[in-house]
């Protein structure tokens, strides 16, 4: 188990080739927004696509740039500006695209909140929890990924904070304990099956649809 | 060529002839690039079409201090591609990508140059050995996972780990100072 607290090359080559689940990829987008070491290391991958690019043996092109160049618009397009980040949503802009259900709190100190990704097989929320609050014992068939946008939460994995990346897999139980200071908030993508144990596991599980 | 020069051209004058220079070199790399990544020829030399046409509406947008031309014109064909691929499931992630190329440079304190960043990568990885290169491709360019470069080119996870261990080491060697 590995303790990074930040994608690996390999998730951050496959979010970059847009080669992700969606639901997953949006986990990823929200930790790139809140974290400047990781959009640095994106940027890097990027440019080396960019090198790709110009090393890779060129396949001929039907079309003629001459002819095309003739119908070209006069204008290009304007700079469009940057959407806002959706009110309540810890300031994400990454999720201007989506469609979010509302805060709902499913009791001890919890609360979720659903993002829409339709034809996606992963569901993804976020969750706000009180300081101090422990949250419930779980255990999965697939993968949990997580990015903390405010405060933090520690399990038996070590701590997470603001900008942390948690890729939890199916090869453990965790109970998270939220910071008893500052709380804390984070968008989470599920994929495969999630069993929660106790009593706010029970409250949980019909919201994650499991 | 200094692809830099040609879409600053064109945004300050829809400089049809950058556009044909621009088309000429880079529609047939992003073609071939489609086609690597599993897209149909027809649909890539459409995608690859309107790459080019993109670049010609977004000219005004391009910030060589973020990426150099190659890497945001790879960054047009992604999204198009994602478009194409999943359109009748509308995903948003070609919105999410535009959104974070939006954010602020990494490092707002520090002239971060982006067209200086792709031509050091450019140089490291022209210094790879043909087997590590090849590794490098599949796994950045088509976005395999490590298991399925290992898989494509029947040799062991390990090998693919420790070649693209030295050859990501390698580029952020190049890229220290910037980093």
């Amino acid at each position: 188990m590995s303790m990074s607290r930040r994608p690996s090359d390999e998730t951050l080559a496959a979010f970059a080739a847009g080669r992700l689940d969606e639901g997953l990829a949006l986990v990823v987008a929200a930790h790139v927004e809140v974290n400047r070491e990781t959009r640095r290391d994106l940027a890097e991958i990027e440019a080396l696509s960019g090198a790709l690019l110009d090393s890779i043996e060129p396949e001929p092109m039907a079309a003629d740039a001459r002819t095309l160049s003739v119908a070209l618009p006069h204008r290009g397009i304007e700079l469009p500006p940057r959407p806002a980040a959706p009110p309540d949503a810890a300031g994400l802009h990454v999720l201007a695209p989506y469609t979010l259900g509302r805060w709902k709190s499913v009791g001890r100190g919890v609360a979720l909140r659903r993002v829409e990704v339709p034809y996606s097989d992963t569901r993804v929320f976020m969750l706000r929890a009180q300081p101090g609050t422990r949250l419930p014992a779980h255990r999965h068939t697939g993968a949990e990924w997580t990015t903390i946008v405010a405060g933090a939460y520690e399990h038996e994995y070590g701590r997470y904070a603001a900008g942390d990346f948690d890729e939890a897999d199916d090869r453990h139980a965790h109970t998270p304990m939220v910071d008893p200071v500052e709380g804390c908030t984070c968008i989470v993508a599920l994929t495969g099956n999630v069993r929660f144990e106790g009593v706010v596991g029970r409250l949980l599980q019909p919201f994650v649809r499991l | 060529m200094d692809a830099n020069a040609l879409i600053q051209s064109i945004a300050q004058s829809s400089d049809r002839q950058a556009f044909v220079k621009l088309f000429d070199h880079f529609a047939p790399r992003v073609k071939a690039l489609l086609m690597r990544q599993g897209t149909p020829a027809d649909l890539a030399e459409e995608l690859a079409q309107e790459t080019l046409l993109m670049v010609w509406r977004k000219a005004a947008l391009f910030d060589p201090s973020r990426a150099g031309a190659s890497t945001w014109i790879a960054a047009i064909a992604r999204n198009l591609r994602i478009d194409a691929a999943r359109r009748e499931k509308r995903s948003r992630l070609p919105d999410v990508f535009e959104i974070l190329q939006g954010e602020e440079p990494e490092q707002p304190d520090q002239v971060l140059d982006g067209s200086e960043r792709d031509s050091r990568v450019r140089a490291a990885l022209t210094s790879l050995s043909p087997d590590q290169l090849r590794v490098v491709q599949l796994a950045f360019m088509e976005g395999l996972s490590h298991q399925d470069v290992a898989k494509r080119l029947s040799i062991p996870l390990g090998t693919v780990k420790s070649r693209l261990r030295l050859a990501m080491a390698r580029m952020r060697g190049s890229l220290e100072d910037l980093r």
